[in-house]
């Protein structure tokens, strides 16, 4: 029987989802969790955002009832935010995949067997690869240590180079600048700064809890923090907000090198001894006056000088944070350069393993399992990294991909726990490539708009019903134990799946452990055993003597307990004092203003200004569009999970931000419905919030709104807008990046 | 609390409090009698410190109370207001938990004719869910506006919903879900005077920037149990007297 979207919630356990969307009591269930029981209190991690706070689940008659913060996690800390409690709901959501499903037609699938889906997908995947090649086909997760683990040595056991995770629409350009320059995406010790600078990134919003944790420690300790943004966010809100003309960050944090380069404010014996290229910088940063970026930026020249200066008296001991998207990541044409000119600022205040500068913790032991492992891949990628975009990181370029879907190159793609879909511009674009491919495979446990473009959905257990692959964070050992029983039978987790694949395409050597004995395997040189660490989730490991940097998401933070006694000393953070600088990860071990690596490249080898790709000027009508954070929605996975959305709909807080005396010039008043048209031609109708908390150049979207899969039910009827359906497809030229924020809007009446 | 009536609810958090002790690694199988551990604690006035001037509106505090008190989607006992001062670039914007103040001299407990309302040893008010009978007096006395009535969807009686600090919790020891969760630790929660102690220390360092920076309730009502650190005057917020 075919399963269209009304069939699909008739199918499930009884609950008329569409009914109940935005009047959202499961009576049922609900009263299953007010009855009286035992309580049993289990270690699980947080599935709502890459952080994966460490997390206990309070079981009540078998069922998750609520959540408390793991007190021996890095990044929980005994606390949560609010996605956290929202995401029990994942668990019992009435919209779970329960089944394998195969189209059967625009969105519409009909119930499968393992048996039938694995056969299916096994025999088009060998057709796929015999005729096109392993270019043809991709790997994509939003990344997890089990989806890395199972999926890339999926792929590489056949042979394929194309894995990817989503950073091109985060903070690849971040993770590149900062490599570039770093040699590593170092974090701020936010905690013990006295003075702080954040460009664009928003704690408070962006959420990170132990980050957002030592963000309010620094607020309540009087440090000085400077949040330099469009918006008025809810970090700002408790510090100081300096406003900017959106896209324009470089050419503010170029003038402050200036002013520290020019009036000889720099950590002379940091420069002389661990960088190299100063001299070169030196003299390209001349050009980059206040007065100059006072013009660009819409701040006052005085208030550049004054923030440099704070940044100089306050050296070592202060950081310009170094952002996670916003301004240093995916947004803007100018993203990398912009990540590399936080860079500059850092090195010449020498804060790097200084107490309140940039810092990096400690690392758990991890062994390495000795299974029989494929060859990485060292063949062409099909989203253009190592080609067309030579310095681009590893984690890939999705919205390339699908152009090259389009254009028939790439035939098969298997996309895991990930919604490139919703998540990147332009929807349509990235739908066509994936419509495009002839085999699609997305595991999923929700009708995602990635999944309903599948050929074949893949059911998995929801997080609390499954255990997972060990993760570290800093010194933080943490796993995903088995909270409760499975939900729905017929569910399968990522590890059995890919290995009943991997069997069924003939590459099942390199699956044959299971997941407990790699998990124990990585535990080798740790002084508990697995089962210890089931029962506890989350524990403070050994730790290499070195510090270990984070590639990409998975943010690490400093201990403030102190290290039990059987850990390393640690050679960062030790006091006030000057720290040894430590060995950078560049290829000429130093800090570097110039990198030969870009210029090789064919880009400039010292960061330069440049404007966003749509330009600074625009008409009486026109605003730019920039997307960011709400505290209580993550990406594109929340707005339908119902006690998040509820909050959305107090608060009516999915409107789309205007300036008011811009507001007021255009005649829109509060709750104005208005058109907005991109210069594509594209419209959307949209909800304006007048506001006198935004730069008069952009309008704010809320994100994480706007979902387009007509299974999400309660986001559908929740609304909102996502820019998305109006930004084109598009590539920054060094990190490759989908330049999210590149989109200028007319406002019309409607 | 919500739904359960009193005793049934300490019955549960009996249980709950046993389990968490378990989980925090002291051996043992959960079934340590928390009443017991509750009876050698000395009674002292407690009260929750929302120190707003650390808050960044994330609703984790909502969210852990709704889950902690089995509260339906629709139902919270904590709700924000916002306040924007200024124009464009120099906006501040500024927000206030809003949910049972805990008077220290509560008018709520006066009227209500069933006594659903009660003081408990910690010197919060507390709310019998099930002798409720939501005529409403609690609201129309209470003088920041906080009981909602509404529909209890399990009973389809209509009863008046408020923060009841985490009865179950507070009366073994613990403390309130909404102080547990916070992130940026602008909810905490400790003896009166340490809470009160807090609050003036931290407006004290506020004032540099927020000279018109306050605690709010240390004479409110007798003192609240819930006091508050605002950097603008409490005449500001829509539901603060």
């Amino acid at each position: 029987m075919a399963i269209d979207r009304r069939t699909f919630f008739k199918r499930t356990a009884g609950i008329t989802a569409a009914a109940a969307a935005l009047n959202f009591i499961d009576m049922k269930a609900w009263a299953q969790t007010v009855e009286d029981g035992p309580v049993e209190v289990k270690p699980s991690m947080c599935n709502m955002c890459t952080s994966e706070c460490g997390m206990q689940i309070h079981v009540k008659n078998g069922r998750a009832w609520k959540v408390t913060g793991h007190p021996d996690h890095g990044i929980s800390r005994g606390k949560l935010c609010p996605r956290a409690h929202a995401g029990l709901h994942w668990i019992y959501d009435p919209g779970r995949v329960k089944t394998p499903l195969k189209r059967v037609g625009e969105w519409e699938f009909e119930a499968i067997s393992w048996e039938q889906a694995t056969d299916e997908i096994a025999d088009k995947l060998k057709a796929i690869l015999d005729e096109h090649g392993q270019e043809a086909v991709f790997g994509a997760q939003y990344p997890r240590t089990t989806g890395t683990l199972y999926l890339n040595r999926f792929m590489h056991s056949l042979g394929v180079a194309t894995t990817m995770t989503h950073e091109a629409s985060c903070q690849s350009a971040r993770q590149l600048g900062m490599t570039h320059t770093f040699g590593a995406a170092y974090d701020a010790d936010w905690r013990h700064a006295k003075y702080l600078l954040f460009v664009g990134r928003n704690m408070g919003e962006g959420i990170k809890t132990g980050s957002a944790n030592c963000f309010a420690a620094a607020v309540a300790n009087g440090a000085k923090i400077v949040c330099l943004d469009p918006r008025l966010n809810q970090s700002a809100a408790i510090t100081e907000w300096v406003p900017i003309r959106p896209g324009t960050d470089l050419a503010f944090l170029l003038a402050v090198s200036n002013i520290l380069v020019t009036e000889n404010l720099f950590d002379r014996d940091f420069i002389r001894n661990h960088t190299n290229g100063f001299v070169n910088f030196r003299r390209e940063i001349t050009q980059y006056t206040p007065e100059w970026a006072a013009g660009i930026t819409g701040i006052p020249e005085d208030k550049i000088r004054e923030i440099a200066y704070d940044l100089a008296d306050n050296a070592p001991h202060c950081a310009v944070d170094t952002g996670w998207k916003a301004a240093v990541g995916s947004n803007f044409a100018n993203g990398t350069d912009t990540a590399r000119a936080v860079a500059y600022i850092n090195a010449l205040l020498g804060n790097l393993g200084q107490l309140g500068g940039l810092y990096a913790p400690l690392g758990a032991i991890v062994a390495e399992p000795n299974f029989p492992s494929p060859a990485v891949p060292t063949g062409v990628r099909n989203d253009g990294v190592g080609t067309e975009f030579p310095v681009a990181p590893p984690t890939g370029l999705p919205h390339v991909t699908m152009q090259r879907a389009k254009e028939g190159k790439v035939k098969a793609g298997f996309v895991r726990h990930f919604n490139p879909v919703r998540s990147f511009p332009d929807y349509e674009h990235m739908r066509a490539g994936m419509r495009a491919l002839d085999l699609l495979v997305v595991f999923e446990t929700h009708m995602s708009e990635t999944a309903i473009e599948a050929d074949y959905i893949l059911p998995e257990p929801s997080f609390a019903e499954r255990e997972e692959i060990i993760k570290t964070d800093g010194a933080t050992v943490c796993m995903r134990t088995k909270v409760v029983d499975k939900v729905h039978p017929e569910t399968k987790s990522f590890d059995e799946i890919i290995t009943l694949l991997a069997q069924k395409m003939g590459v099942g050597q390199y699956f044959e452990f299971s997941l407990d004995d790699w998990n124990e395997a990585l535990l080798a040189e740790q002084p508990f055993s697995l089962a210890d660490l089931k029962r506890m989730g989350s524990t403070q490991g050994l730790t290499y003597d070195e510090p270990v940097v984070p590639g990409g998401c998975g943010n690490l933070l400093p201990g403030d307990k102190p290290a039990p006694p059987t850990m390393h000393p640690r050679v960062f953070l030790a006091s006030n004092d000057r720290n040894p600088v430590p060995p950078l990860g560049t290829p000429s071990g130093l800090f570097e203003f110039f990198s030969q690596r870009f210029a090789q490249a064919g880009f400039n080898g010292i960061a330069e200004w440049r404007e966003p790709e749509t330009g600074l000027s625009l008409g009486a009508n026109e605003f730019r569009v920039i997307h960011g954070k709400q505290g209580y929605h993550s990406h594109v996975c929340t707005a339908n999970i119902p006690m998040l959305a509820q909050i959305t709909k107090d608060y009516d807080t999915n409107r789309i931000w205007m300036n008011a005396e811009r507001a007021s010039a255009l005649g829109v008043s509060d709750n104005d419905t208005v058109r907005l048209r991109a210069k594509n031609g594209r419209t959307a109708e949209v909800r304006i919030m007048v506001t006198e908390r935004i730069h008069p150049d952009m309008l704010f979207a809320p994100a994480g709104y706007g979902n387009r899969s007509p299974y999400l039910e309660v986001s559908q009827a929740l609304g909102g807008f996502n820019p998305h359906d109006l930004c084109d497809f598009r590539t920054e030229p060094i990190s490759g990046h989908a330049m999210m924020s590149e989109l200028i809007v007319a406002v019309e009446s409607v | 609390m919500t739904e359960l009536n009193r005793r049934d609810f300490l019955k549960v958090s009996a249980v709950t409090g046993a389990a968490t002790v378990f989980a925090a690694g002291c051996a043992g199988a959960p079934d340590v009698a928390a009443e017991s551990i509750a009876e050698e604690r000395p009674r002292e006035r407690m009260a929750l410190l929302m120190d707003n001037s650390l808050c960044v509106n994330c609703q984790a505090c909502r969210l852990a109370c709704q889950n902690e008190n089995m509260l339906p989607v629709e139902r919270k006992y904590i709700r924000f207001d916002y306040i924007d001062k200024g124009r464009f670039p120099n906006t501040t914007h500024h927000v206030n938990r809003h949910s049972c103040q805990h008077c220290g001299n509560a008018p709520c407990i006066d009227v209500c004719p069933v006594d659903a309302l009660y003081k408990g040893q910690e010197g919060f008010t507390h709310v019998d869910f099930e002798a409720c009978i939501g005529c409403q007096l609690c609201g129309t006395v209470c003088p920041f506006d906080v009981p909602v009535y509404n529909e209890d969807p399990r009973s389809g009686a209509w009863k008046m919903y408020k923060c009841s600090a985490c009865e179950h919790l507070v009366s073994q020891g613990g403390t309130p879900a909404c102080a547990s969760t916070c992130m940026t630790e602008a909810v905490q929660y400790g003896t009166w005077e340490e809470m009160l102690a807090k609050a003036e220390s931290r407006v004290a360092q506020l004032r540099d920037k927020h000279p018109q920076a306050e605690v709010y309730g240390s004479t409110q009502q007798d003192g609240l149990g819930l006091l508050l650190v605002l950097r603008t005057p409490a005449a500001d917020y829509p539901h603060l007297v």
